[in-house]
């Protein structure tokens, strides 16, 4: 398994991109129901993996922090949850 | 690795990526204004080439019609770049919704003035009927009953025309795309939270 996404924090994060082009952090905040900071620290672990991309940008004069999923962190989602059905399977 | 995690915890895992992916299949928001506009658009084109066409105006009112395309291609861009800065996902089923969308207007547009010589008087104006019909299909097969209904009725539109006489056949067809797109277009305004 994937040690990034053994965090059910993290692996929510890159469920949520999933069938998204783009999250705002206020969306990811609001989904996750996750502390801030929190949520901060695991989307900054999954930049510095390559996992997600995160975007800063100012509209309308307010912040705006955009994360979208990378190829790397599609294919690491794909086999982590494959494995957690083989585990499931097994232990059934 | 697999000691990390339990079987207990991996069905947790499962269960709360499973739950938001299916909570991320939402039901495709088209965006009312687009269709009200582009059916406006296109039941004008329809009137506009019939009017020409039976000579009721001169030719170089077509110019009117790309004034009209301009003007709705300019909303669309204009009102898809607001919604978005003010939206917080951009989700993948909406990019390709607009995909579907902007290939079937080009076509349209291709069909309407490239190949003007094989889509003649009203076949010309059919062609808006037919991509209109193929969006809201497309928007219909996400779980959308009200563009499954509006398709529906443009199909309608384009068979009805087709047993009717040319005058009566443009209007049909004009009704057909402004009930259909703008019908779709209010309903889905009037829907929204």
């Amino acid at each position: 398994m994937d040690d990034l996404l053994l965090s059910k924090i993290r692996l929510g994060i890159v469920a949520e991109l999933l069938t998204s082009e783009w999250v705002a952090f206020s969306e990811l905040h609001r989904a996750l129901d996750a502390s801030q900071g929190n949520l901060g620290a695991h989307l900054g672990k999954l930049v510095d993996s390559g996992y997600i991309e995160e975007t800063k940008a100012f509209v309308n004069r307010r912040p705006l922090t955009q994360y979208r999923l990378t190829s790397k962190g599609r294919g690491a989602f794909v086999a982590h949850v494959r494995q957690l059905q083989s585990l499931l399977k097994e232990t059934s | 690795m697999d000691e990390q995690l339990n079987a207990a915890q991996a069905r947790d895992h499962i269960e709360m990526v499973a739950r938001i992916l299916e909570e991320s299949q939402q039901r495709l928001c088209a965006g009312g204004e687009f269709f009200v506009v582009w059916g406006l658009f296109g039941a004008f084109v329809t009137l506009l080439g019939h009017f020409v066409a039976s000579r009721a105006l001169p030719s170089q009112a077509l110019w009117a019609g790309l004034v009209a395309l301009i003007a709705a291609i300019a909303f669309s861009i204009r009102r898809g770049r607001i919604l978005r800065v003010e939206s917080e996902r951009g989700s993948l089923l909406q990019r390709e919704f607009f995909n579907v969308l902007w290939i079937t207007i080009g076509m349209g547009f291709v069909a309407n003035l490239a190949v003007f010589n094989i889509f003649r008087g009203i076949a010309s104006a059919a062609i808006w009927n037919f991509a209109d019909a193929i969006v809201l299909f497309y928007i219909g097969m996400h779980g959308n009953r009200r563009a499954q209904v509006a398709g529906i009725a443009v199909v309608v539109s384009l068979v009805v025309a087709n047993f009717t006489s040319g005058d009566v056949g443009a209007y049909v067809l004009a009704a057909g795309v402004f009930a259909g797109y703008c019908g779709f277009g209010v309903a889905e305004l009037l829907s929204r939270d």
